[in-house]
């Protein structure tokens, strides 16, 4: 089904590509513009969105010269084999990779999907519980970036597709980074689903407050909390999530369905927000592959349905001039899967072979390598120093990929 | 940090000499805490008009006999395995768990192997890896890059080959639960995950040797052990310190709060599903409680003249205190506005940091 955004982006698209060749400062003007008055109703919106619009108003270009990185997580377990070894099933990558660096021999450790996925957010990998719901201990890109660059909660998010465990990617544990540095994270088949609609549907949508009441409740807020700058804005960075939500819940997200819908909802809400905010940094985490299990017929499905996801998210960021001009998109797997079939016909993570422990992984963007491929051995963790090095943050140090510059 | 419940509890004597110890009695908001703790929600009206002041023992006594007790023990085993969403359980044998709990017919060590045992427990687990990886871990508490040896042989018994494992021997997936499940590690597992559940702290190493051998060799006895970790004491210092409400324990209070009455599944699981999707469920809870609050279900009771009264009585229910005096005036006068109706105030109050603490 296409909804109102998928028609604007596609709209979008075609003006932008017309005038792609002349491309200057007046007409990212008028895609800023655009892009104000389809989000006319979001007047809340965070700091790159109001950059964007600042911009549009006459204001310094920032938002143009910012770096950004949208960082999926292809986790659930994915073989090159079913990818870029099988171009048919993945023609959206492909197209991608064409014009950005491939890492053919990305090395990952079989931690378990939760610790390895975990790995690519904070660049180490440990052993973690397979069903741990716990925090990681180091600091995940999220909170480094935020810290470092001292950028607002509004510049940071990440999506999941694995339910409750995966919102512990939002940040650490570290005591000196942790949840004031952290993503802000979505379970988007958490929210986003018939059930939760039919919930505000049961009950009727909450109703706008009169300024009065809005008034009074502030006061209210105040008298309990003790009041204080730091409860203030939490409370209003709450506020404006609350809002995004509510209408997001308007969008058609929730109606999406088959075999990769959570994944298919996480990346949804991905290019939503690439759109909307503009952060500095998206992060999605998919999860659907891991039918590999015992339907491998249903996991190459999944390849195929989020390859055409991360396609239409690609497709928004390269239609929006400010967004081509400044994001990366990482792509890869937290690992592989098996060489060989189960006696169930599906594929399990956990033989060791070079087919579980080897996958590639995709960079692209402006000012990289185009066409390029790489066949020395890199590791997956590598992703994360690279993430911070993309968007102007030194983190923790570490090896970064190499020959990503052009 | 958030003020100290008011307490018109007698402690109980701790010098030496004669003078016969006084029970330990709880407060409303200690009560509050101890049924959100141990029934995952807080005390219905007529729980709290029978409990508040009562002696300690007494109501611990009869909670952990209570079916909702074994209810939210159940809740508690399921989230431990991440056994929610589309991979809670949905046979009869997991589900009418707490009825054969709370009856007797069944121990906690034979209840959570039959959760291991369930057919989601294999959906949400598989594969040979990932199901011994998670059996190890999980039921045993090991670290399975420290036993290599051992998953790799608990993989060939899940395959069907004979193996020994865990000390046992065994040819099948079933053989690899229940070994797991017989082994000192699982006693001591559950024993210490259990134990910093209910009490909110590790366990010392030589306590927990000696509850993990009694349970070891009567499972039966876990409730007693309950209430041995929350009695004297410990009692004390699980008091002492707030902790943050699981999503789940905050929507079912957010429903005894402004309801009155438990939410059914049907309500209450598209909500905890939404609040554990984001980090910080703050903008949620705030959706929730409008939603609640809008819709006209909710059970209010009118202040009357003495506004002062109302604002008591609320804070008591919901956050188990009275109100600071600069607070019971900030609120009093706030709700004198025009615009400011009960509802705001409730809404104010469920929201707040400190609501979402136990």
């Amino acid at each position: 089904m296409m909804d109102e955004l998928e028609r604007t982006t596609q709209a979008r698209a075609a003006r932008v590509q017309a005038a792609r060749a002349a491309l200057d400062r007046r007409a990212l003007l008028q895609g800023a513009v655009a892009g104000a008055g389809f989000f006319a109703g979001a007047a809340w919106l965070g700091g790159a969105a109001r950059a964007a619009q600042s911009v549009a108003a006459g204001g310094t270009p920032q938002a143009a010269a910012k770096r950004r990185v949208v960082l999926v997580a292809f986790a659930g377990g994915v073989r090159t084999k079913e990818t870029f070894g099988k171009p048919e099933n993945i023609p959206n990558l492909k197209r991608i990779a064409d014009s950005g660096v491939l890492y053919t021999r990305a090395r990952s450790a079989n931690l378990g999907h939760y610790g390895a996925a975990l790995s690519i957010f904070n660049g180490v990998a440990e052993q973690r519980g397979i069903r741990e719901n716990s925090r990681g201990d180091q600091p995940t890109v999220f909170e480094l970036a935020r810290k470092e660059l001292g950028l607002p909660a509004s510049e940071a998010w990440i999506t999941t597709a694995g339910g409750a465990q995966q919102v512990n990617y939002s940040h650490s544990l570290h005591p000196d980074y942790g949840a004031r540095y952290g993503a802000t994270t979505l379970d988007g088949d958490g929210v986003f689903n018939r059930e939760f609609k039919g919930l505000l549907e049961k009950h009727g949508r909450p109703r706008e407050w009169p300024q009065g009441e809005k008034d009074a409740l502030a006061a209210l807020r105040r008298s309990i909390s003790g009041g204080g700058a730091e409860a203030e804005r939490r409370i209003a960075a709450s506020e404006r999530v609350e809002q995004w939500i509510l209408s997001e819940l308007g969008r058609g997200t929730a109606e999406l369905t088959g075999a990769n819908a959570a994944d298919a909802k996480a990346l949804r809400l991905a290019r939503n927000l690439v759109a909307l905010f503009k952060p500095t940094l998206t992060a999605v985490v998919l999860q659907e592959a891991d039918m590999a299990h015992g339907n491998y017929g249903g996991y190459v499905e999944v390849v195929r349905r989020n390859d055409a996801a991360i396609g239409e998210l690609w497709t928004a960021i390269q239609s929006d001039p400010e967004l081509a001009a400044t994001t990366t998109l990482v792509v890869v797997p937290e690992f592989g899967r098996d060489r060989d079939l189960n006696s169930r016909r599906g594929l399990d993570h956990g033989d060791g072979s070079d087919d579980l422990h080897y996958v590639t992984c995709l960079c692209a963007g402006p000012g990289l390598r185009r066409g390029l491929v790489v066949k020395e051995e890199v590791a997956v963790v590598d992703v994360a120093a690279t993430t911070c090095d993309l968007v102007g943050a030194k983190g923790r140090g570490g090896r970064k990929l190499p020959q990503l510059r052009a | 940090m958030f003020p100290r419940p008011a307490t018109s509890s007698t402690r109980a004597a701790r010098q030496d000499g004669a003078t016969p110890a006084e029970p330990r009695r709880l407060s409303a908001g200690e009560l509050r805490r101890v049924c959100l703790d141990l029934l995952g929600r807080p005390p219905l009206a007529e729980e709290r008009a029978r409990w508040t002041d009562a002696s300690a023992d007494a109501v611990l006594e009869e909670l952990v006999a209570s079916r909702r007790f074994w209810e939210q023990w159940l809740d508690e085993q399921l989230w431990y395995f991440l056994l929610v969403d589309q991979f809670a359980p949905r046979g009869e044998g997991v589900l009418r768990l707490p009825d054969e709990l709370a009856a007797g017919e069944l121990d906690a060590r034979e209840a959570v192997h039959r959760i291991a045992l369930a057919p989601n427990f294999d959906q949400r687990n598989p594969g040979a890896d990932t199901f011994v990886t998670v059996v190890m871990e999980q039921l045993c508490g090991l670290q399975v890059d420290k036993a290599r040896r051992e998953l790799e042989l608990g993989k060939k018994m899940y395959e069907g080959a004979e193996a020994r494992f865990l000390g046992g021997a065994g040819r099948s997936q079933s053989d690899v639960v229940k070994l797991a499940v017989a082994s000192d590690e699982f006693a001591r597992h559950y024993i210490a995950r259990e134990h910093a559940r209910v009490a909110h702290r590790a366990a010392e190493p030589r306590q927990l040797a000696a509850w993990a051998r009694r349970f070891a060799k009567e499972p039966r006895e876990y409730p007693i052990l309950v209430r041995e970790w929350l009695s004297g004491a410990s009692l004390d210092e699980r008091l002492a310190r707030r902790r943050p409400l699981s999503n789940r324990a905050w929507a079912r209070a957010l429903h005894v709060d402004l309801m009155g009455r438990e939410p059914t599944r049907e309500e209450l699981e598209p909500m905890r599903q939404a609040l554990d999707a984001l980090a910080d469920p703050a903008p949620l809870c705030g959706v929730m409680a409008r939603l609640l609050l809008d819709g006209g279900k909710a059970r209010i009771e009118a202040p009357g003249a003495d506004r002062a009264a109302w604002v008591r009585a609320r804070w008591l229910e919901v956050l188990g205190r009275e109100p600071r005096p600069d607070e019971l005036a900030g609120v009093v006068e706030a709700m004198a506005r025009p615009g400011c109706r009960v509802e705001t105030v409730l809404y104010a109050l469920v929201t707040s940091e400190e609501a979402a603490t136990s």
